[in-house]
């Protein structure tokens, strides 16, 4: 298993900086707007009714950026939180908890591409 | 494409001296500069997290205006607030570390290619972090189009 995360290394890599840069850079924008400011009613209603939301990603742009916010940081995220587990508990079950943290970026993504593809 | 080998930069001869295992030290968490690199590291369970949650909004607005209703119902509840604002600090910190480093990084050139002075490269993260989260604020803020 580590052989082939040593394999997969450039893969996960780009994938990894690809999460901390554009995700990153996404992140806040999304944060302030639909995770915080609608729900708590800080926009005007319009904003971000149901219309108006599907309307922006249900555009081919607006999609890539939703997959965006959803895939990269995940990348982002198993890699870092691989990171701390090794510093914290040692290489011995790194290959474990690596494969088991790509899984689940991997899995999401593909669950990501899925969804954005399927808002009609 | 050969796997690189985790031994790839051992000496072919072991060295003259026996060197200790490098370990770390006892309560290496409570350096500062330790706890701010394993908090930057900390910051990828929040990415994790955010990323997974995202996915809910993809499958809301595919399931319809009751289901997006329904989301931002749940995204009011204190858990979830507290959650993305934690995911907002987290990110800015992220972006902050990350942004400064960037820099520090690059190779001194790729063919003729030479970044940017460090300052200017530091600069035009900013500017492009700035832009995006000024755009996505105008968007889905309402104010265009």
């Amino acid at each position: 298993m580590k052989a082939l995360l040593l394999r997969l290394e450039p893969v996960i890599w780009l994938l990894f900086g690809a999460g901390i840069m554009v995700g990153t850079l996404l992140l806040p924008g999304y944060l302030l707007t639909v995770a915080l400011g609608a729900p708590l009613g800080l926009l005007p209603a319009r904003a971000l009714s149901f219309e108006r939301a599907h309307e922006i990603f249900s555009n081919p742009l607006g999609r890539l950026v939703l997959l965006g916010i959803i895939a990269l940081p995940l990348w982002k995220g198993a890699h870092h939180t691989r990171a701390l587990c090794v510093d914290l508990l040692g290489h011995r079950s790194d290959a474990l908890i690596g494969s088991l943290l790509y899984a689940v970026a991997l899995a999401g993504s593909i669950a990501g591409i899925l969804a954005v593809l399927s808002i009609g | 494409m050969r796997a690189a080998s985790p031994d790839a930069m051992a000496p072919s001869r072991p060295g003259s001296t026996r060197t200790a295992p490098p370990e770390l030290p006892d309560r290496f968490w409570t350096q500062p500069r330790m706890r701010t690199y394993l908090l930057f590291d900390a910051t990828g369970i929040v990415y994790l997290l955010v990323g997974l949650v995202a996915l809910r909004v993809a499958w809301a607005l595919a399931a319809g205006p009751e289901a997006w209703q329904r989301l931002m119902q749940s995204f009011a509840n204190p858990l979830y607030v507290a959650f993305h604002l934690l995911a907002l600090v987290g990110s800015i910190f992220v972006g902050v570390r990350f942004f400064r480093l960037f820099p520090k990084a690059q190779p001194a050139h790729i063919g003729p290619a030479k970044p940017p002075p460090r300052p200017v490269l530091h600069a035009m993260l900013y500017a492009a972090w700035c832009g995006v989260t000024l755009a996505l604020l105008v968007v889905l803020g309402g104010l265009w189009p």
